[in-house]
């Protein structure tokens, strides 16, 4: 089972033990909250990572789009979701432009 | 707390044999989610499935499921139909096992008008024997058995149910889960055969070979194939070519229902009458 109640202060959580990471959620994703970090171990070697949790707007855009059952949004009143920026826009494209992959800081 | 799908799946066959950014899984998803808004008991459900990718829904669900031979899904739904008239029968099949080896079950399933929800795949190739010609993969991609391009001409699987006598037709796409999503609810609110038309990527068997790799790439390409109803109409016929309208197609609520229609047989049979429609 995974855990569907939201964490405290999480806009967006994963079980990793269900993600493939496939890419469909960063590409959906429209205000750069999550990206793929190197994880040797994964069958494609990456994993999803929720770099930015803050700029999260509540979208729901990726778990809609999640084929695997393997990432969550909170409910609006279980998270104070952001507003879409620019920074958060351009962020966005920046990471699809780089093959989904989390920008280096 | 998010949409509990764990409540709905065997959770212990997870995670699921598709591969990754598979729109099996969204399609299961919208599936799951119809059904909660409906609000059956899990218990009055039955999902019957074919062979293929699409065979997999029903070892994921947790209702009661038949995975059943290939092409033979609406076969044995319909069966399942007659003798639990008061049940509601889903039937996920795919491209492939719906519309070549299955295509004549489900053209009679469509002519008898019985309330079934089948809800077709449609990744546009036989995913799971890798990359066969399906009847509905586009002339000119490369599959394994036309190396050198695809000369069939392809079935419009909607059109083809829409013929047929199906009562509500309708079609989306894995781009959108909230349409699909309300497009299931309406279709299992129908008295009738309900057939759904669902664009799916497969960018591992189909993507791979033809120049579109990875899953959004592929998803992109069907969203360059598809056109909502209201804006294809408006098109002129050189613009309707390699397009497919979005939404519900059809939705005939007058035509008389198989298991009614049936419930008269017995009728005329304990009365030793000939059957009044």
């Amino acid at each position: 089972m995974s855990n569907m109640v939201a964490p405290k202060n999480t806009s967006v959580w994963v079980d990793i033990h269900r993600c493939k990471a496939c890419d469909v959620c960063v590409s959906m994703c429209p205000a750069g909250v999550l990206a793929m970090a190197p994880a040797p171990n994964s069958i494609l070697g990456s994993m999803i990572e929720v770099v930015h949790p803050e700029a999260c707007i509540g979208c729901r855009d990726c778990e809609l789009h999640c084929p695997d059952f393997a990432i969550y949004v909170a409910e609006r009143g279980e998270f104070k979701f952001a507003r879409i920026t620019d920074e958060a826009k351009q962020r966005a494209e920046a990471v699809k432009n780089n093959h989904y992959r989390k920008l280096s800081a | 707390m998010a949409f509990n799908y764990d409540k709905y799946l065997r959770t212990d066959k997870l995670p699921t044999l598709w591969c990754w950014g598979c729109g099996d899984g969204v399609i299961l998803k919208s599936i799951i989610r119809a059904i909660d808004k409906m609000g059956w008991d899990m218990n009055d459900v039955c999902v019957v499935a074919g062979i293929g990718c699409s065979g997999r829904t029903s070892s994921y669900i947790d209702c009661n499921t038949v995975h059943t031979t290939h092409g033979r899904a609406i076969a044995y739904a319909t069966g399942i139909k007659l003798a639990n008239p008061d049940k509601h029968v889903i039937v996920v099949t795919g491209d492939g096992d719906g519309l070549a080896i299955g295509g004549n079950h489900t053209i009679h399933g469509c002519r008898r008008n019985i309330d079934l929800n089948h809800i077709v795949i449609n990744n546009f190739i036989y995913g799971l024997t890798n990359s066969q010609t399906s009847p509905t993969t586009p002339k000119g991609m490369w599959t394994v058995t036309a190396q050198y391009g695809n000369v069939d001409p392809t079935f419009d699987a909607a059109k083809l149910a829409d013929a047929a006598g199906a009562s509500f037709v309708a079609r989306e796409s894995v781009l959108d889960p909230k349409k699909m999503e309300k497009v299931f609810v309406e279709g299992f609110k129908h008295k009738g055969y309900s057939f759904f038309d669902i664009f799916s990527n497969c960018h591992i068997n189909l993507g791979r070979k033809n120049k579109m790799g990875e899953a959004k790439q592929t998803l992109d390409w069907i969203d360059s194939r598809i056109i909502s109803k209201k804006k294809f109409d408006a098109l002129s016929d050189e613009e309707k070519v390699d397009k497919f309208p979005l939404g519900v197609l059809k939705k005939d609520e007058e035509a008389l229902e198989y298991c009614e229609a049936y419930s008269k047989v017995i009728e005329a049979a304990q009365n030793k009458t000939k059957v009044q429609l």
